[in-house]
């Protein structure tokens, strides 16, 4: 038997990186060289080590290396600027007088070279101490703390919402190839990916909380309401948690509307793409055997073409999660929703560098995440991946 | 005589219309393609027209500040008194170049990447699939406002700044593609005869590459106008005072009230992405024989 | 096909129920802030610029505002007026005839929050704090020493002639602390303080007000001191000020979701009806324009034909409009708040022929320029970048070419006070109610060297600023009017306007003024019953 971890041309298993290309490229093969199993040669059952937990401590090493290649690069970056944080971040009459920059330098450590700099927040990152913000003056772990479940709960909601809808207008946009419903649905959903979030924002918030009063103010809940006792940073279910049933509404009703304008682009990314990813499915043979089997439908649907297209379709959420969870700067700035994309602008324009360093960790840990994630899954769903 | 004659009922003109029509392949004749060409097409129009057509130049400040559309301004004026119906033409200068011109510089630099990775394997690849998980790992925010930092807000820096974002998306298709032609027969057998491995990259790999990546191609020119246009709207693009649709929008964030400030560049975001979408999508289908085909066999699960 | 009719119906479902309990929550949850509770609360809506309240450190907008409510100062000033000081925690102060010594008597009976009596000790602690730890405002105490003869006196030193010191004390930023509580928590007089932390989450001073909790960049909230005894009791118990941009502040305020709106434009305030009460008030802020004299960064504006020309050709009227509705024009640097100022119409004046001539002698025209100015700065709800479109149109108008170059705050600030912008757009807000804090703008000081202006390239000036600083009480007005005739004159310097402010209070909260130095006294705020 021929022990590949290539895979042919057409076959429903593209590998993930293939899986990231927009939709309507026919999937082609070979992704990760995955590590082979060594063929027991004796009959002994046991192998040296399960190939997916080899396979795994890789990515993870790998994982880590590029953590710190993202915090370096973030580092260079940041320190290219030229200009002095000092400067951005004391007033005009205090800026101009060298002692109180002196002293503000040695207070956060700026006056050091750069190399010594980057060891030292290397070294006290491994103790869990990002630095301490120059702009908030306070601890970077605990502004991040505060920011990034606000995030969590937009690209949760946003996500959820996304998937169910657009998986379902995928599906049913597939099956129904041609008609005037597919017809639809891909006009809509190239409708929500040419809309620019910001703009969208901009008006449903004009138009929904301006104009008709439908929705309700900036923020994650009304000024008079106290946020519930914190277990996970999540408004919503802290409340629930906590029994508290009017916060629970009014935190809900302020998620809606940047939910909703988050999940528009989303909703049009996932229809199509899981429209050409079940279209490729439904060509493959065993689909037609199985309805040559004589199964009905449903199971066909069900047991056949979406496992089979699942695994490019969960990638994309899971890009799409990544990418909601660091890129949501547009849409926290129109609704001033105090989230990770808002706390990134501010760091960045005020050259806040330890902030931007704990920004950019954030989004390199939740990228690398979710690609270990998804590997996982690759492993779950998809026997083939498991053991090759 | 040879010439045959159409016959007496019909009258020519519309035979031949018929007859040019059904040249087209099948996926141009959707509503979709038509819509997506003609708005794509009047847009390409506008921005090359330019100057001819705005009934006042976009830079012109007037005492009129902030009024509303009327038959005088279509799309009112803005905090300036500047047209904004000009204005909103005169994006189009700006955008539909600058959009083009990210996809090449993306397409070239991820390509060639992604190629060079997909054929020569091993560390080669390695290496650079490492580079683009770094860089893909890198909010794009941060990036673009830290390059705006360093070398001053304009138009060309919020462009480098997205093809460090854009080039990733290429590299690994390319990638992907090449590693599955790299092991075809025709390329063995070429190789087998002599051909070099860059030889071998450039005459047997490529050709058959750059189809699907131009379609890739084709479909980001959308995605590129919305990067671009968000740059600008954060500040990090157009200087002032250009007329650039995402700046527009920023500046309208201020007078809130006035809506045509912030709805007009909108719809011209839209409509163009739009466009270019619609465009990309019919031009996936007619180039891609595997999902034509599959007319039919829907109806069978 | 049946399953995904039934995938979609779901969807639909979930969506919608989700609609319906978001729609029961903001009907609901939106209640307005004044509650039926005994003493009433209140929302303020601002802009936030905020870093931090620890008074000895913050210098901000802001934290101007919230300190005044947390902490009391030696001296103040009551509603909109910045002239006339009123006592505070003193109750009367002398000013040696050298200007030297100030003298102050505290008042008996002051407590803090937590009870302990205000004594001389705290005093001199806090103002020995603000010198020390070298922070933000630390530079109001250059020069100043502190000393306490006995509990109830206090004395301060200046090494130069201070007479402007009495009106540096009204500062939020020397609000007296409790030294006991401060020290308990890693507060000292030097740079290893450590008590901001603390004092970000609790107050430790004498106002009306006590911290309940703050987040530098959403929310303040301030709760009522029980323990306050002094003049001003506050009405509301409660407090709450959030960060919400100005065109949310519009709605928000509308709506009846915040009682305060503090920083909406001219422009903004059209049209706002109702219920709800504008009150407008000058800022004491002042654009400016800043032409480098140094030929090394632009052999045009060091040109002083060139400085004429530009001078005369900003169209001066035209530009109060684009800054909002109630903009008034500059007649000088020092603001027309302040004692010192320039009357109305002695300021400069747009004057194309003069533009023109001015830029034909200086052989410069058809040159180009770059204007730089900070994109993301909007004080007192101007619009920089509006402001700086509008004066290249108008030196377009003449012949010079500008090009825009708009940076962030940050990377620009740089620039700025290394002196290496061609024309730069900047704002200065008074760092104290007083005509001394232009003389920043002289030549060889803060400002003026911005703009590489030295004293040797202007000696006369140099000379009327130095006698500006050593007047006497009746003829410091005059002395300051003569240096600003002269600035105006051949200084690098073209003040274009005052913006105004604007408060929209709702209709139930009374006694809402404009102040320059903290927006807006907190504890002053009445409810019409």
């Amino acid at each position: 038997m021929r022990r590949s971890s290539r895979h042919q041309p057409g076959t429903a298993a593209p590998s993930r990186e293939d899986a990231a290309a927009p939709a309507g490229l026919p999937p082609v093969g070979a992704g990760e060289v995955i590590a082979t199993a060594a063929v027991p040669t004796d009959g002994a059952k046991v192998r040296s080590s399960h190939p997916l937990a080899r396979y795994l401590r890789r990515r993870l090493g790998v994982s880590v290396l590029l953590l710190i290649g993202v915090t370096l690069v973030t580092f260079l970056l940041t320190n290219l600027v030229p200009s002095n944080p000092a400067v951005a971040n004391l007033g005009q009459q205090a800026g101009s007088d060298p002692k109180v920059v002196a002293a503000f330098n040695a207070k956060y450590g700026l006056n050091r070279p750069l190399p010594v700099q980057y060891v030292i927040y290397l070294k006290n990152l491994l103790h869990g101490d990002l630095g301490t913000s120059l702009l908030t003056h306070q601890p970077v772990l605990s502004d991040l703390g505060t920011a990034i479940p606000a995030t969590m709960e937009l690209a949760l909601g946003a996500i959820v919402l996304s998937t169910l809808i657009g998986v379902s207008f995928g599906v049913f946009s597939a099956i129904r190839r041609g008609r005037a419903v597919d017809q639809g649905l891909r006009v809509i959903s190239l409708i929500g990916i040419s809309v620019p979030t910001f703009w969208l924002a901009l008006l449903s918030y004009y138009i929904f909380y301006y104009k008709l009063n439908i929705a309700p103010g900036s923020g994650r809940l009304s000024p008079t309401m106290t946020p519930p006792p914190h277990v996970t940073g999540l408004y919503t279910v802290d409340a629930l948690l906590a029994g508290q049933w009017s916060t629970f509404a009014d935190a809900a009703a302020h998620l809606m509307l940047p939910t909703l304008v988050l999940t528009a682009y989303t909703v049009g990314l996932l229809t199509r793409f899981t429209r050409s990813a079940i279209l490729e499915v439904l060509d493959q043979d065993f689909v037609r055997a199985a309805r040559a089997k004589g199964l009905p439908s449903r199971i066909v649907l069900r047991r056949y073409v979406l496992r089979a297209a699942l695994v490019p379709i969960l990638t994309l959420i899971g890009l799409a999660f990544g990418s909601l969870l660091s890129g949501t700067v547009l849409v926290e700035s129109v609704f001033a929703w105090p989230g990770i994309g808002a706390y990134a602008y501010q760091a960045a324009s005020h050259l806040d560098l330890p902030g931007i360093m704990g920004v950019g960790l954030f989004v390199g840990i939740v990228f690398l995440a979710v690609n270990f994630i998804v590997d996982l899954l690759y492993g779950v769903i998809d026997p083939r991946v498991r053991v090759s | 005589m040879t010439q045959a004659t159409a016959p007496a009922e019909l009258p020519i003109e519309s035979l031949v219309r018929r007859r040019r029509w059904l040249r087209l392949p099948p996926a141009w004749r959707t509503p979709l393609a038509v819509i997506g060409a003609t708005i794509a097409l009047a847009w390409v129009i506008i921005a090359l027209v330019g100057p001819l057509i705005w009934p006042y130049n976009p830079l012109t400040q007037s005492a009129h500040l902030l009024q509303a559309p009327s038959a005088v301004h279509w799309f009112g004026t803005d905090e300036l008194g500047r047209d904004v119906f000009s204005r909103v033409l005169a994006g189009a200068r700006v955008t539909i170049p600058l959009a083009l011109l990210l996809v090449i510089m993306s397409m070239l630099v991820g390509a060639s990447l992604g190629a060079i990775a997909g054929f020569f394997g091993r560390w080669v690849d390695e290496t650079i699939m490492r580079i683009t998980d770094l860089v893909m790992a890198f909010p794009t925010v941060i990036l673009a406002m830290v390059v705006a930092a360093a070398l001053g807000p304009s138009l060309f820096n919020a462009v480098l700044a997205a093809l460090i974002v854009s080039w990733p998306g290429y590299c690994r298709v390319t990638r992907g593609l090449v590693l599955a032609l790299r092991n075809a027969d025709y390329v063995l057998a070429n190789r087998l005869l002599g051909y070099g491995p860059w030889r071998s990259l450039r005459l047997d790999v490529l050709p058959n590459v750059v189809g699907p990546v131009l379609v890739l191609a084709s479909l980001d020119i959308g995605t590129a106008a919305l990067l671009l246009s968000g740059l600008s709207f954060l500040g990090l693009g157009a200087k002032p005072p250009t007329a650039e649709w995402g700046s527009m929008i920023s500046d309208a964030v201020q007078n809130f009230s006035d809506w045509w400030l912030g709805v007009f560049p909108g719809l011209a975001i839209v409509t163009l992405v739009m466009a270019f979408n619609f465009l990309g999508d019919t031009l996936r289908d007619a180039l891609d024989p595997r999902t034509a085909s599959i007319v039919g066999k829907a109806e069978q699960v | 096909m049946n399953i995904s009719y039934r995938k979609l119906r779901w969807a639909v479902g979930v969506a919608t129920v989700t609609c319906v309990v978001a729609a029961c929550g903001s009907s609901g949850g939106s209640s307005p802030a004044a509650s039926s509770s005994s003493s009433p609360s209140l929302v303020v809506d601002t802009y936030f610029q905020l870093k931090t309240v620890d008074p000895s450190r913050e210098f901000e907008g802001t934290g101007q505002m919230v300190d005044k409510a947390l902490y009391d100062t030696l001296i103040t000033f009551k509603g909109a007026d910045t002239t006339t000081l009123i006592p505070d925690l003193a109750t009367s102060w002398s000013l040696s005839p050298d200007a030297k010594t100030l003298t102050l008597t505290l008042a008996k009976g002051r407590v803090f929050s937590d009870g302990s009596p205000v004594t001389s000790a705290d005093v001199v602690f806090t103002l020995d704090r603000v010198a020390g730890i070298e922070g933000n405002p630390s530079f109001l105490m250059a020069g100043v020493t502190a000393s306490a003869p006995n509990p109830s006196t206090v004395v301060l030193t200046s090494k130069t002639p201070n007479p402007q010191l009495p009106y540096i004390l009204t500062s939020p930023s020397l609000g007296i602390l409790n030294e006991k509580v401060v020290k308990a928590h890693g507060g000292t007089t030097t740079q290893k303080d450590a008590a901001e932390t603390y004092l970000n989450s609790q107050s430790a001073g004498s106002g009306p007000y006590v911290l309940s909790s703050l987040n530098v960049s959403s929310q303040v909230k301030l709760v009522a001191n029980p323990k306050y005894n002094g003049p001003e009791k506050p009405t509301y118990g409660t407090v709450i000020i959030q960060n919400v941009q100005p065109p949310t502040q519009k709605i928000n305020v509308q709506r009846g979701d915040a009682q305060l709106a503090l920083d909406l434009t001219g422009n903004q305030v059209q049209g706002i009806g109702g219920n709800l009460q504008v009150s407008a008030g000058p800022s004491g802020v002042i654009i400016f324009l800043l032409l480098n004299q140094s030929p090394a960064i632009s052999k045009l504006t060091s040109n002083a034909d060139f400085d004429t020309a530009v001078k005369d050709a900003i169209n001066y009227p035209a530009l109060l409009p684009l800054a909002g509705a109630g903009t008034q024009p500059a007649t000088g640097v020092i603001p027309t708040i302040f004692t010192g100022s320039l009357p109305a119409g002695q300021g400069l004046a747009y004057n194309l022929a003069g533009a023109k001539k001015a830029l034909a002698a200086s052989g410069l025209a058809g040159k180009s320029v770059t204007l730089n100015y900070p994109s993301d700065n909007s004080p007192s709800g101007v619009n920089m970048n509006t402001i700086a479109q509008a004066v290249q149109s108008q030196l377009q108008a003449i012949g010079v070419k500008v090009s825009l170059a708009p940076q962030p705050t940050a990377t620009e600030l740089e620039n700025y006070r290394d002196g290496k912008e061609q024309i730069g757009l900047w704002d200065w807000s008074p760092d104290y109610p007083d005509a001394a804090d232009y003389l920043n703008f002289g030549p060889g000081a803060l400002v003026g060297l911005r703009a590489n202006w030295t004293p040797a390239k202007a000696p006369q000036v140099t000379q009327l600023a130095t006698a500006a600083s050593a007047a006497g009480a009746s003829d410091r007005a005059a002395a300051y009017q003569a240096f600003q005739k002269a600035m105006n004159a051949t200084g690098p310097f073209i003040p274009l306007f005052q913006p105004a402010n604007h408060l929209v209070v709702a209709a139930s909260v009374t006694n809402a003024v404009y102040n320059a130095l903290w927006t807006v006294d907190l504890a002053a705020l009445g409810a019409k019953k």
